[in-house]
């Protein structure tokens, strides 16, 4: 995997805040490391993503973000959704916005299995029930 | 045919088996159990490998952005070593497989919806297509003891089917997002019942009880959704069953006089090895299955002369209803997995402009990353579209109202046969070891349209009465080939059917097939659990008529 100099993450940066401000409560990208370790661990797990993802961060100018960007888009949509991946697929692993949006992360619950379902109690399958059967009879 | 042999009594790579399976799925796995069981003598050629559910991401950070690419369901875009290509220019949908040890099962929601009664009679009741050459009512028993070994969980009493054995586990809980799902329908006076799944809600037949993780989709790490690597192989090892992985098939053998002595493997070390057996059955899938056929026997393949080997591809036309509620329907929690089903519009009404009709299950939205990358988010369909409609304030306010807010209505519409839909070989494409891919030619067709829109409408109907705020519709998906069928029709004439009604081929007597490629029709459903029921039924036969057997 590629290791990304401190210009690339600078300008990851700037392109991951762009793309994800801070907004309602909710942290811009490179406040929870999203240029940092969240990137490095997107290219580990997605090394698929790698080349369109540097390809996208050098053809990009940080300088003037919403133009280039949108050139970006409609002439390599490959690296433009590599950096827009890269972002929210860190983004969205953080403590800090799982925490906020309250996302626990796919968990694991205890249910009891013999519970009375409140369809059963409030009457809404006996309904069902009293329509009768949908299914056509058919020779045997 | 040999005698039944004792329990236990494994046969060695050299011994002639008394039966060789191709394919570790859920058809070559009940094959496997029972045949082993009663006493043969089993070799079963899988050419993945054993799941190992620690591999499994649904319990790590990155599982939302594994499952877009390593456990993707379309070879491929997975492009894993153990998976094979296919060349799907031509094809309006994308088949999804999985190959390994509980076959594409490792990576299915598990909804268990047996084919209905009408089913097995499209011909007879509306007239196109074929009807099967047994019943409803011949599968039931079969299906009952299926559904057993599976430890099925759901509510008796649907009164979509006729009545039949209860399920060996309680229904799942249907969560939040299956009671609003519910509403939706109780307000249209629209039929709705809790999902059936292949899911235990408690321990079963070394499953563990399901965790509502809501990761089926990408292997369950719970060892809770129902795969015959952990319902039917254990018990088929036990019996004398060797399970030999890694051993990709690429030709059946025959003698001079037609019948099949075996095939030819690549091993996983390169090795081209060959496995001899009485009686041979196919168990690769509706495009793997002909695929070895026609890489088999001669130019026009094996057991091919109706010419049907690959014809009447069907694939399941499939369009999602995503709706979004103002409640916090938890949509992150599973099972992924049928929460409810409707079979409100399954039976066919001409009056809607199309025959046949079509399933819908409800199921949760996922995590926040899938809530930005369903279709209206980062998907730019309109060419005038900029960066920012979607990032930004708009990618927040995205997630803000769909993440926890949304379920997802899957509509399975039936497909009809049609025999330009087909499997072929491709002249160049191969696999790893250098054998021929296959070729998809497959074309949606105008029944199949205007199903899935009518369906489309009704759903949005009932969400919009349910209190959706948004509903978005993706009509005719492209990535859910999930369902492989039809592509060596069981039929009682040679000349237009590949193998008769108990899945041998008429060309040659100890070649069997007993996956869903044998099927006449598809049914609007999820068709693992008829699947697993007819090579239970087949299995059946295979073992009473032992003694009738012509083998090689």
């Amino acid at each position: 995997m590629a290791t990304l100099t401190p210009q690339q993450r600078a300008a990851f940066g700037a392109i991951a805040d762009y793309l994800i401000p801070a907004y309602k409560g909710l942290p811009a990208a490179t406040a929870v490391g999203v240029h940092e370790g969240m990137v490095d661990a997107v290219l580990s797990y997605r090394p698929d993503i790698e080349e369109p993802f540097l390809r996208g961060l050098a053809a990009v100018d940080t300088g003037d973000l919403s133009p280039s960007l949108n050139a970006l888009f409609r002439a390599d949509a490959d690296a433009f959704n590599a950096l827009g991946l890269a972002a929210s697929g860190g983004y969205y692993m953080t403590a800090e916005v799982r925490a906020i949006l309250g996302y626990p992360g796919q968990e694991s619950l205890t249910y009891d299995a013999h519970a009375t379902p409140d369809y059963l109690t409030d009457h809404m399958l006996e309904r069902v029930v009293r329509r009768g059967p949908l299914y056509r009879p058919t020779p045997g | 045919m040999s005698a039944a042999r004792p329990a236990g009594a494994r046969a060695g790579r050299d011994d002639i088996a008394d039966v060789l399976i191709i394919g570790a799925g859920p058809s070559g796995s009940v094959a496997a159990k029972h045949l082993a069981e009663a006493g043969f003598s089993v070799v079963c050629l899988e050419q993945g490998y054993m799941p190992d559910a620690d591999a499994y991401p649904g319990r790590r950070p990155e599982w939302e952005l594994v499952t877009q690419k390593q456990w993707h369901p379309n070879p491929n875009y997975r492009d894993r070593e153990r998976d094979y290509p296919i060349n799907t220019a031509e094809s309006d949908v994308n088949p999804l497989m999985f190959c390994g040890v509980g076959g594409s099962a490792t990576l299915y929601a598990g909804h268990w919806t047996p084919f209905m009664p009408s089913d097995f009679r499209v011909k007879t009741l509306d007239g196109v297509a074929d009807d099967w050459p047994f019943t409803y009512e011949d599968l039931l028993p079969h299906l009952e003891v299926i559904e057993r070994e599976v430890g099925v969980s759901g509510l008796a009493g649907n009164p979509a089917y006729p009545p039949k054995l209860a399920y060996p586990t309680p229904a799942l809980p249907i969560g939040r997002v299956g009671a609003k799902a519910a509403e939706c329908l109780d307000k249209m006076g629209w039929h709705w019942w809790p999902g059936t799944n292949a899911i235990p809600s408690q321990p079963y037949n070394g499953l563990n009880a399901c965790v509502r993780r809501g990761t089926c989709m990408s292997g369950c790490p719970e060892g809770a959704k129902s795969t015959t690597d952990l319902t039917h192989w254990p018990h088929a090892i036990r019996a004398g069953a060797r399970l030999v992985t890694g051993a990709r098939v690429r030709q059946i053998e025959v003698d001079d006089r037609g019948l099949a002595t075996g095939a030819v493997y690549v091993d996983s070390a390169g090795r081209e090895r060959r496995q001899r057996a009485h009686v041979v059955i196919l168990c690769a899938n509706g495009i793997g299955t002909p695929r070895l056929l026609l890489l088999s026997g001669g130019a026009d393949g094996l057991a091919n002369s109706s010419g049907m080997v690959g014809k009447r591809l069907m694939m399941h036309p499939f369009s999602a209803v995503q709706a979004t509620f103002a409640d916090d329907l938890h949509s992150w929690r599973g099972p992924f997995g049928q929460n409810i089903a409707s079979y409100e519009f399954y039976e066919t009404d001409t009056a809607r402009g199309f025959v046949r009709g079509a399933k819908w299950g409800a199921m949760p939205g996922g995590g926040p990353l899938g809530a930005t990358s369903f279709v209206g988010s980062k998907v730019f369909t309109d060419p005038e579209a900029r960066v920012e409609d979607m990032w930004g304030a708009n990618l927040h306010d995205l997630v803000l109202r769909r993440f926890r807010h949304t379920m997802v209505w899957g509509i399975i519409g039936e497909d009809l046969p049609e025999e330009s839909n087909q499997v072929l070989l491709d002249p160049d494409l191969t696999d790893s070891d250098g054998i021929p891919a296959p070729r998809l030619i497959y074309k949606v067709s105008e029944n199949s349209e205007r199903m899935l829109k009518f369906h489309e409408d009704r759903c949005v109907e009932a969400c919009l009465a349910g209190g959706a705020i948004e509903t978005t519709v993706v009509h005719q998906m492209p990535d859910t080939g999930w369902h492989l069928l039809g592509t060596c029709v069981m039929g009682k004439d040679p000349k237009t059917s590949v193998v008769d009604e108990w899945g041998r081929c008429h060309d040659v007597p100890n070649l069997y097939i007993l996956d869903g490629s044998t099927f006449p029709t598809s049914a609007g459903l999820n068709p693992t659990a008829t699947i697993m029921t007819v090579a239970l039924r087949q299995t059946r036969r295979l073992i009473a008529e032992r003694r009738n057997q012509e083998a090689a």
